[in-house]
């Protein structure tokens, strides 16, 4: 009930703060009579009354019609934050180390992460050399494909195209 | 007539060029692998691919999108025929017969049958898009810009308060899509929104950044917090055969699920979860065997929902090509695919495009067969890729969305977005938002609010405009009837 109600806080916040963004949008209807802004304001009006009337819901015995959500009832947080850790690695260095190598770092902090979700997590060198190999067998092909194949530019260690 | 069958030659022409065959079998492949793949649908599929609207000519790659499309459904009943998960939405019925037939030894038959079903139901589906589609365009050239504003309008409600559990997350989903569509330059006026100061948001946020945001993204992230005690088991795999008696119950059922798979496809109402459970529900009725379905598995109950599934699929080509209107996921990253070769279905797709368009249509027929041969013969290569183990499939989905995101526009910004997207995702699921009206709102919504301002300036600044123009009443009366009867009707029930 407390999470759901948070959800409705959340959507109320987020669209007052849309209200917020719609009062500096200039109106200048032109020959319409509805300018650039109109749109942001139904947007932002209509999502602070979905949240209210989802806080509402919340507070008065919990979401309606709710489809029983799969898994477990707690979340597993270790798991979660090695995941994470991964996807923001990546995200921070895919442009100095490439995108190989880079990918490597996603994959080998992810598998950790769904290994701990399965209570079998392995931090031995031997499991993170296998795993290394395994992201780099999957991304450096992947690599290859976008850049030599189809000529789209990903980031590289080098400016070779192959690393 | 003559003109369709000529348009329709030509069509095979270019796609049965050796280049656009070999992206249409990578397509139905790929397609295939992505549906049988716990983690990973069309919709995501497609949008990690968009980067290649960058460089590869839009027949070809739009050959390979129909065919990853298509491959999708003819893999997800495999995975929900074998395992106990459906491998995606439109699966879910085929699952619970499937999944019964196969744990009584019978897992071959309801292969067999669902990928007969789809390919009959595809091609019939197909039959009716080429006859078809030509006419619905030919009629929409008449429509303007109030008609498309209400026609849109029917999708978002269509899609947000009618499918679905609650008509509040619904239309919840709905603003929030719409909200991210708000993000960048205004359409008309080319005045800033929502972009914050920040550089990156001025050409707003990519399909691709919010469909891999939620889908890929949020559905590793959602493992890894709630399934990771979840085990699949596996059931075991049968010859894949039919007796006779098998196809003598199948091929009703595929022709009847045809018939209401099609239409639901046709009418912005999106997705195919309703017509594959009116399909399942029409064949326990009419089955013989009752007693099958829900205990050993009903061969019924799988031939109907996979073929309902396929058609409605094929089916959803019809308002997306003829008039520029996504009802599913997928449809809606397909138009992002168009939009980034600057063109916009509708009705004038047909002469300004009409050698890609009947190159698409020719290509589903292609698909079709080439799926067949993938999904019947080689269904034991597919079943191999059920045993990649959950950590190593998830990361490495990870890493795909990496390259679908960053290729699109090298910026690492969009990296933490996408991270962002993906918690959002994660929220959403828990709490049974659904996710399609999020992307259909955020990619209709931009040209929704083009269609209403150029209505407006139509009208003279008068919402009146709406109402004088008689097609534009008619649609607004289906708007309000879609939103209204239902409620009336459990009203009246209760």
């Amino acid at each position: 009930m407390r999470l759901q109600a948070l959800v409705g806080a959340g959507t109320v916040l987020l669209g007052l703060g849309m209200m917020g963004g719609a009062a500096m949008i200039p109106s200048e209807a032109g020959y319409g009579g509805v300018g650039p802004n109109f749109l942001p304001w139904v947007v932002s009006g209509a999502l602070t009354l979905c949240g209210a009337l989802l806080l509402a819901e919340a507070l008065r015995g919990g979401f309606r019609d709710m489809e029983e959500s799969s898994g477990a009832a707690a979340g597993h947080w270790p798991g979660f934050a090695w995941v994470s850790a991964g996807l923001l690695a990546n995200a921070a260095l895919i442009t100095t180390i490439g995108f190989i190598l880079s990918c490597t770092l996603c994959f080998v902090l992810a598998v950790r992460g769904f290994k701990s979700a399965e209570g079998r997590l392995d931090l031995s060198v031997g499991a993170l050399l296998k795993d290394a190999a395994i992201g780099v067998a999957i991304a450096a092909p992947v690599y290859w494909m976008f850049t030599k194949l189809l000529a789209i530019n990903l980031p590289g260690l080098t400016s070779t195209g192959w690393l | 007539m003559t003109e369709i069958w000529t348009q329709l030659l030509g069509g095979f022409a270019t796609a049965g060029t050796p280049v656009n065959l070999l992206w249409a079998l990578v397509g139905c492949t790929l397609g295939t692998a992505v549906g049988v793949l716990p983690g990973i649908g069309p919709a995501t599929a497609v949008a990690m691919l968009l980067p290649i609207t960058l460089k590869v000519e839009p027949t070809a790659s739009m050959i390979f999108f129909a065919g990853i499309y298509y491959g999708a459904m003819y893999g997800g009943s495999t995975t929900s025929i074998l395992l106990n998960t459906p491998g995606e939405s439109g699966s879910m019925v085929t699952a619970m017969e499937g999944n019964k037939m196969a744990k009584s030894g019978r897992a071959g038959a309801a292969l067999a049958t669902a990928a007969i079903g789809s390919f009959v139901a595809g091609t019939i589906a197909t039959v009716v898009v080429t006859l078809f589609a030509p006419a619905v365009a030919e009629w929409a050239v008449q429509l303007a810009a109030p008609e498309y504003f209400l026609l849109m309008l029917l999708a978002f409600c269509t899609v947000s308060a009618v499918l679905g559990q609650s008509t509040l997350r619904g239309l919840t989903s709905l603003f929030i899509g719409l909200a991210m569509g708000l993000v960048g330059l205004d359409q008309i006026s080319a005045q800033s929104r929502y972009t914050g100061g920040v550089p990156e948001l001025l050409d707003g946020l990519e399909v691709v950044l919010i469909a891999v945001g939620l889908f890929a993204v949020a559905e590793a992230l959602y493992a890894v917090l709630y399934e990771g005690r979840v085990e699949a088991s596996q059931n075991r795999m049968s010859k894949v055969h039919m007796t006779r008696q098998e196809w003598m119950r199948s091929w009703p059922a595929w022709l009847r699920a045809t018939g209401i798979g099609i239409p639901f496809g046709c009418i912005p109402a999106g997705g195919s979860e309703i017509p594959t459970f009116l399909s399942y529900a029409t064949e326990k009725k009419l089955s013989k065997h009752k007693g099958e379905f829900g205990t050993i598995g009903a061969i019924e109950g799988v031939a109907g929902p996979e073929a309902a599934n396929n058609a409605a699929i094929t089916a959803t080509l019809i308002p997306l090509l003829t008039l520029g209107i996504p009802t599913s996921n997928t449809t809606a990253v397909l138009l992002g695919a168009f939009q980034n070769y600057g063109i916009q279905p509708g009705p004038q797709l047909f002469d300004k495009s009409a050698a890609l368009v009947w190159a698409l249509i020719a290509s589903l027929y292609i698909g079709n067969v080439m799926l067949l041969i993938l999904n019947l013969p080689l269904v034991g290569l597919w079943v191999k890729l059920l045993k990649i183990p959950k950590p190593a499939l998830y990361a490495g989905i990870l890493i795909f969305a990496t390259v679908g995101v960053y290729g699109m526009r090298q910026s690492s910004f969009d990296l933490v977005l996408l991270y962002a997207i993906g918690l959002l995702g994660v929220v959403m699921r828990r709490f049974d938002f659904p996710t399609a009206p999020v992307v259909v709102g955020m990619i209709l919504g931009p040209l929704a609010e083009a269609h209403l301002r150029n209505a407006l300036s139509i009208g003279e600044g008068k919402w009146t405009v709406f109402v004088e123009r008689p097609m534009s009443l008619a649609l607004l009366i289906v708007v309000i009837a879609v939103l209204v009867l239902p409620r009336l009707v459990k009203l009246l029930r209760s």
